[in-house]
């Protein structure tokens, strides 16, 4: 590819639909404040599991968000991800028919897809057999449509990219929006993500033993496990360049991504690996480990996982580590959508100014180690100048963002 | 805000295919040139299949391509993928040291992952006495980049692993979003391909939807490419089978598919640095599919004035592969150029220096408005040749 002026790249748009509420700005201050989205468990009869708490979004309608999409068309992570990506535009303060008439696309991060869809239709294929598949449900089924829907709604006719990386999928959309708008195959880009509750999810995860029962409680010495939650964000990333000329609100910079995957177990992480992917990060946004005032843990509150990612971030700082917290505590693990979550946080704790904090902690794990600041119970004020964000998944997949408060 | 420029090519330097012709791009090749596929052996498969014609893998042998060990709990997506990419690794010309394999990534285009696999999972919810009453060993394989990650696992490749669910241009979305990582520098190089399995749930689906043409199978099949850039490749002294010019994608097709492809062809072209004359070959999707097989062949028409010479229809043989149909035309591609690499009439074109016989186009169109199209040009002698 040849060299081209590199441009700069910053997150000018945010949009959240959340357990925590709709709209980055409702988001953000729920976090502030330490506030729970999880509750007993609704879109599906989960009556005969041992747990029966989800991040659910109970108040999702679509009808009164999208301008474009025919909502019975389209599954519920579809419908999330369009709804995030039509709050992100209209947060911008960009023209959408300039941004339709631009060279302008989408990539989106998932880990089950359409997991309601598929649901359905195994239901129809149980109780009916599979001649009675629906063939409206057939056509919601694919992942793709994901993608497909920011597109649809937004008229968008650029690259709709459904990035099903997993948990660390949103990061892998945002480092491919950041690198299409920086080197100008695109000028605008929606990143972000999208999942949905599901029974075959809280299934699996019930039985690798990773589930919570109700309280998730990332960095504690009694943490238990995940709690499944559902979804949609979407960042706009534009050029600093015509965010400024257009005076654009603009939340922050993107300074680089990494991602590698530890190419040895399909569930267990590897802390030498993704502190080589926190090092690939830093290289690609050139940064030292001094410059990072605060990470954005992947901390999904299982033993392991906090416990590997403590280790690895310990690998690369050493002793000095940054504040480190986990959003999962208070929204669950919204699966491909966590690290665009983890992400749009960011960016509001650089913008506004504050750490955002890990809630349920009553003792921060003394196996962890020394030094372990998670920022217990409530968001504090701060001034992050460069924040770093986490997304780990199944198979080994790492990724991380690198955001930095705006010049 | 500005015009694109034109990319630097990249060079494919392997290739593994596993489709109903069965393993390699011989039997591919060989079999494009013949009377379609055969009669699918589905109890190897297993399940109840719809009353309409499949096109099955015959007699796949996973154990003599990966060994036994670790195989037998795989779902046959993955079988199909590791199979395909080993195949691809096998065949470099200089294999791959350990140190380069640090900085090999993975892309894998999927549809769902394995649609077998989750639905499955899903179906154990409801029929268990007790709803999480499931296996957990087969709940990371109902995950969509389990796939991506047993690539990277049997091959110890430690880069960027991704897997791009892009419907039907999965196969072309894959190359794309391997480009910019390889031209971005976060990997030397990607194993890059997709894959689609024949399953009942998948089959059914195809069944009662009537997107099939009369007489139009549902397929399988995998593909997989080792892509680098030209001057990694000659480094190494691995041989391009073909070099990947521009390739682009995108909902253009959303307010018209023919007119979206058009132009989707006209800028890959464009992007390419090659003029519309120079196409003598097609390598073509949708040819299984209603309505999408007249959108895809127009388009290319509106784009070039004619459809060029040489019209490749893999979906005639492998059926309707779904997100693999970009990886499996590609290889017919490749599979074409080599078998004709072997005539004296191509060897003289070729010595000449004359490229008019060998920029080729692989174009993708989903009902979905995503349209793709991917420019290949055969490998001139001077760039074929192994350094000293």
């Amino acid at each position: 590819m040849p060299e081209r002026a590199s441009r700069r790249v910053v997150v000018t748009g945010l949009g959240a639909v959340s357990s925590l509420g709709t709209g980055a700005r409702a988001f953000t201050e729920a976090i502030r404040e330490g506030r729970s989205g999880v509750s007993p468990i609704r879109s599906f009869d989960a009556s005969g599991f041992p747990y029966t708490f989800a991040g659910e979004v109970h108040d999702f309608e679509p009808e009164g968000m999208l301008r474009r999409l025919r909502t019975d068309r389209w599954g519920r992570s579809s419908l999330f991800a369009a709804a995030a990506a039509r709050l992100a535009v209209s947060d911008s303060g960009l023209d959408p028919g300039l941004l339709s008439a631009s060279r302008a696309g989408s990539a989106m991060g998932t880990t089950l897809g359409e997991s309601t869809v598929v649901e359905a239709l195994t239901g129809q294929w149980v109780y009916q057999g599979l001649k009675e598949l629906d063939p409206a449900l057939v056509r919601q089924a694919p992942a793709s449509r994901i993608a497909v829907a920011v597109n649809a709604e937004l008229g968008l006719t650029g690259e709709a990219h459904t990035v099903a990386t997993a948990c660390s999928a949103s990061n892998y959309t945002l480092g491919y929006a950041f690198d299409m708008v920086r080197t100008g195959e695109a000028d605008f880009m929606i990143g972000g993500g999208a999942d949905s509750v599901n029974r075959w999810e809280h299934a699996g995860f019930y039985r690798l033993g990773a589930l919570a029962e109700s309280v998730c409680r990332p960095f504690d010495t009694h943490r238990s496990g995940i709690l499944t939650a559902e979804g949609g964000v979407a960042l706009l990333l534009e050029p600093l360049e015509h965010a400024v000329a257009r005076g654009a609100r603009i939340y922050a910079e993107m300074l680089g991504y990494g991602v590698n995957c530890d190419a040895r177990h399909p569930v267990a992480p590897d802390p030498a690996s993704i502190a080589e992917c926190i090092r690939a990060a830093h290289r690609n946004a050139g940064v030292r480990p001094a410059d990072i005032d605060y990470i954005c843990a992947h901390g999904t509150g299982t033993p392991t996982n906090d416990a590997t990612e403590v280790k690895a971030v310990r690998e690369v700082f050493g002793a000095e580590l940054p504040p480190i917290s986990s959003i999962k505590s208070m929204i669950g693990h919204t699966m491909g959508a966590a690290s665009g979550f983890g992400a749009l946080i960011c960016c509001m704790a650089l913008y506004d100014g504050f750490l955002p904090p890990t809630a349920n902690v009553t003792e921060i794990d003394p196996a962890l180690g020394p030094g372990v600041d998670c920022v217990p119970g409530k968001g504090r004020p701060a001034s992050p100048r460069i924040v770093q964000n986490h997304g780990f998944a199944f198979g080994g997949n790492n990724a991380i963002t690198i955001l930095g408060r705006a010049a | 805000m500005n015009t694109l420029a034109a990319v630097t090519p990249l060079v494919i330097t392997g290739c593994g295919v596993v489709s109903p012709a069965g393993v390699g791009l011989e039997a591919l090749a060989g079999a494009l040139g013949g009377a379609g596929h055969g009669t699918a052996d589905l109890d190897a498969i297993g399940g109840e299949f719809p009353p309409m014609p499949l096109a099955a893998i015959p007699d796949l042998r996973v154990e003599d391509y990966l060994g036994k060990k670790g195989v037998r709990s795989l779902d046959r997506t993955t079988r199909l993928a590791l199979v395909a990419g080993e195949r691809a690794l096998a065949g470099l010309g200089t294999p791959l040291t350990d140190a380069d394999r640090v900085r090999t990534g993975v892309v894998i285009g999927t549809s769902t992952g394995s649609v077998r696999s989750s639905s499955e999972f899903s179906r154990e919810t409801l029929v268990r006495e007790k709803p999480y009453l499931v296996r957990a060993n087969f709940f990371p394989p109902s995950v969509m980049n389990f796939c991506a990650g047993q690539i990277a696992i049997w091959n110890s490749l430690r880069g960027m692993n991704a897997t791009i669910a892009d419907g039907r241009i999965s196969g072309l979305a894959a190359v794309r979003y391997a480009r910019n990582a390889i031209a971005q520098g976060h990997i030397d190089r990607a194993l890059v391909g997709a894959v689609e399995e024949l399953c009942p749930q998948s089959a059914w689906g195809w069944y009662v939807s009537g997107a099939l043409a009369p007489a139009a199978a549902v397929g399988e099949g995998a593909a997989m490419f080792v892509v680098e850039t030209p001057e990694a490749a000659a480094a190494a002294g691995r041989e391009p089978l073909g070099e990947v010019l521009a390739c682009e994608v995108g909902t253009l097709g959303m307010s018209g598919l023919r007119r979206g492809l058009a132009t989707c062809v006209t800028r890959t072209l464009e992007r390419s640095g090659v003029p519309a004359e120079s196409v003598t070959t097609v390598s073509l999707g949708a040819t299984g599919l209603r309505g999408l097989r007249a959108a895809e062949e127009d388009a290319v028409r509106t784009a070039l004035g004619a459809l060029p010479r040489h019209q490749i229809r893999t979906a005639r043989l492998v059926g309707e592969t779904f997100s693999a149909s970009g990886a499996l035309q590609i290889a017919s591609l490749l599979g074409a150029w080599r078998a004709a690499g072997d005539t004296q009439e191509t060897r003289e074109t070729r010595d000449t220096g004359d490229t008019t016989d060998s920029v080729a186009l692989v174009t993708s169109i989903g009902d979905d408005g995503n349209v793709g199209c991917l420019v290949m040009r055969r490998p001139a002698v001077e760039t074929a040749a192994l350094p000293s």
